[in-house]
């Protein structure tokens, strides 16, 4: 199995913005920028604070700046200061070219150009809706809709379909060699994947339009099956939500064959051999769960798994069993304070060689379980791992994905 | 941390309810048990878990508030139930804060409530913040009938300060922490609810003290190192990665800390790094972390 980057044999003190690449046994020692280089998209999922934006970002980074392409991060949602790291300004699906200057004082090669955008919810709707409508009168009475107005900006599912459906119109205008879509944390994130039935469940849309709307004649369509949904939503909800959201049903069929359409095209795009999915995640058991989850949602829909990333791993010198017998000697032998202080001439208190000795066992002890973990994740994901290490220094945020994208 | 709060809460001789809002079992699995359904089910002394799933909260809230039986195998309108329930944004949110809401409000026969405290494992940050405004969404649409009633007590226990509040968890890593100071933000003004605290988790508290520093470097120092690893059985060299990533962790957990509190306005908590495996015995001790906190 492979190793992915193994920065974590690079000593603490070198790994500062130093690009340094260590052989990668099962990848023909290719770099994940290179192995993913061919791709046209990038779908990166994740259970939430893996650090899945960053690594997204970092990632488009990496394929921009090695490959040397014209490379976009479409982000979910991202923290305000990344975001401004970005340089994207506000909400928008425009993606903002970063400067070539501002890349060069974070320390990122010369190379390729990396742009970012943000994910619009209300204006990827508001955009669907004027596209698929068939007049302008019905979208904008579409948009005029309260219950459309709530569901293009305050619920939660929304999101998942609005990022898939961004994602593939930037694909389609074709700006861009890559696009790496960094996916919201839920594990609906996935959900586009039952498309394009899942879109909108077009059986229930529609009998739902039946049951509460007025006919053709103006007359309601009672009969044996509606009469119990028609008592049950008027006690529910008062007559005149139910003929709102009627209306609102009504007007959205009107526009389901173009978004059925557009369904299949993005459920099409993401099963192309031009798209791949990474999945990230971190060696807690949280995300790791999550991680364990997605890769078997990939591959029950024969999507294509391209990477693992692991973040924020220990590094491989606290496993060094020579590090571990000399943290028992001094944490369990009391002698060894009056040797060292014979030997080094200077007066060295017990606590202080057991307290060396026992944070070294402590993290010895953690980076024991981070390697079993990592052996779990191989079999789980069948593809090669990218490891990348903790990272507790402080540096700015920039800085921070150029650093990331040396070891990607 | 639900799982330490939940544990911390019942040994104080609470009555408790834990709630999974994404059913990934990962809740129950903290708790000593196995995955568990959408019913209460006793896990510890004092302890119950329930995991939501829309559609069943969904069935349940048909079958309890209008004596509807289990649709499943009912005409085409099972479908637009299912639809409802799973297929809209909405009211799939409004669910989850729904079936809390309904757990509060359960009585005993002599009127006291049936849990002390209901404590819910939410969604990712970009997530709660639509669980918890849900109720508030929906009453911007539906303005009568039996649902706009139960929205607004729903509404109303989100917001009462006294019944409702919300625990923030965040790490001492840059990203998170500014993470949490944003959720916090939009916690209080979209959702209107209350922040009770800020839970600092895998916070590094040992004390690293200079000494430790200078005494490693000199064991590693040309002159002493043959005869320090001869004394040891082995190189000291890997306990200077150690040591390190100590020092950076305290000083990024100082520094984490430090920041929650000039943004935040409610105490901010810290808990410890566990080094045991994730489970039972790991809540325990972040329960322990987290009593001893209180005290």
């Amino acid at each position: 199995m492979s190793q992915g980057v193994d920065a974590s044999r690079i000593p603490i003190e070198r790994r500062r913005g130093e690009r340094r690449r260590s052989p990668r046994p099962d990848t023909g020692g290719r770099s994940l920028a290179e192995r993913l280089g061919s791709l046209e998209v990038v779908v990166c999922c994740g259970g939430g604070g893996v650090g899945k934006t960053t690594l997204s970002a970092s990632l488009a980074m990496a394929l921009a700046t090695t490959l040397d392409k014209r490379v976009l991060v479409l982000t979910v949602d991202p923290a305000k200061r990344l975001a401004t790291a970005l340089g994207i300004k506000g909400i928008g699906n425009d993606p903002v070219v970063i400067s070539r200057a501002r890349l060069r004082r974070a320390g990122a090669p010369a190379h390729g150009e990396l742009s970012a955008a943000m994910l619009d919810m209300k204006s990827t709707w508001d955009r669907m809706v004027e596209r698929y409508a068939p007049d302008r009168k019905t979208a904008a009475r579409l948009m005029r809709n309260r219950f459309y107005q709530r569901i293009s900006d305050a619920f939660v599912g929304s999101h998942e379909y609005a990022a898939m459906e961004a994602l593939y119109e930037l694909h389609q205008a074709g700006e861009f060699d890559c696009v790496v879509v960094d996916t919201p944390p839920s594990r609906n994130a996935l959900d586009f994947l039952e498309a394009p039935e899942r879109v909108s469940d077009y059986v229930g849309a529609r009998l739902l339009s039946w049951l509460a709307g007025p006919s053709r004649f103006g007359v309601r369509a009672m009969n044996f099956a509606a009469a119990p949904f028609m008592r049950l939503a008027d006690r529910l909800l008062g007559s005149d939500v139910l003929s709102e959201v009627s209306e609102f049903v009504r007007e959205l069929e009107q526009l389901y064959g173009g978004v059925q359409q557009r369904a299949r095209a993005v459920y099409q795009l993401l099963r192309s051999p031009s798209v791949g999915f990474v999945v990230v995640t971190t060696l807690e058991p949280g995300p790791f769960a999550e991680a364990e989850f997605f890769c078997t949602k990939l591959r029950d829909f024969s999507m294509p798994l391209r990477a693992l990333v692991v973040n924020r791993v220990l590094p491989d010198s606290l496993r060094d069993p020579r590090g571990e017998a000399a943290a028992s000697a001094l944490a369990e032998n009391g002698n060894v304070a009056r040797w060292l202080t014979g030997e080094l001439g200077e007066h060295v208190r017990p606590d202080t060689t057991r307290a060396i000795g026992e944070n070294h066992l402590m993290f010895a002890a953690l980076a024991r379980r981070n390697a079993a973990q990592l052996q779990r994740l191989q079999r789980i994901g069948d593809v090669a791992v990218t490891r990348v290490p903790l990272f507790t220094d402080e540096v700015g945020e920039l800085e921070g994905l150029v650093r990331i994208a040396s070891l990607l | 941390m639900t799982a330490a709060l939940a544990l911390a809460a019942a040994r104080a001789g609470k009555r408790v309810l834990a709630v999974e809002v994404e059913p990934k079992g990962d809740l129950a699995g903290a708790l000593g048990s196995r995955p568990v359904g959408a019913a209460p089910h006793l896990v510890q002394h004092n302890l119950s878990v329930l995991s939501l799933h829309a559609e069943e909260s969904f069935q349940e809230y048909l079958r309890l508030f209008f004596k509807i039986p289990r649709l499943a195998r009912l005409t085409p309108l099972a479908r637009v139930f299912d639809f409802i329930a799973t297929g809209v944004p909405g009211p799939r949110d409004m669910l989850v804060v729904g079936k809390i809401a309904f757990e509060e409000r359960r009585r005993e026969p002599n009127g006291r409530p049936v849990w002390d405290l209901i404590l819910a494992d939410c969604a990712a940050s970009g997530h709660v913040v639509s669980h918890l405004a849900a109720p508030r969404a929906m009453m911007s649409l539906v303005r009568g009938g039996i649902i706009r009633g139960q929205v607004e007590w729903v509404e109303a226990m989100v917001r009462d300060q006294s019944r409702t509040t919300a625990l923030i968890c965040a790490l001492p890593e840059e990203m998170p922490a500014v993470e949490a100071i944003e959720l916090h933000e939009r916690l209080r003004r979209e959702a209107g609810v209350a922040v009770g605290a800020c839970l600092l988790n895998r916070a590094f508290t040992t004390t690293i003290s200079p000494a430790q520093r200078t005494l490693l470097d000199a064991m590693l120092s040309e002159g002493h190192r043959d005869a320090v690893s001869e004394r040891l059985g082995a190189s000291p060299a890997p306990l200077a990665d150690s040591l390190q990533l100590a020092e950076r962790m305290r000083d990024a957990t100082v520094k984490c800390g430090r920041e929650l509190r000039s943004a935040l306005p409610v105490p901010v908590v810290p808990v410890p790094l566990q080094t045991t495996r994730a489970g039972l015995a790991t809540a325990r001790a972040v329960a322990e972390a987290l009593a001893e906190a209180a005290a």
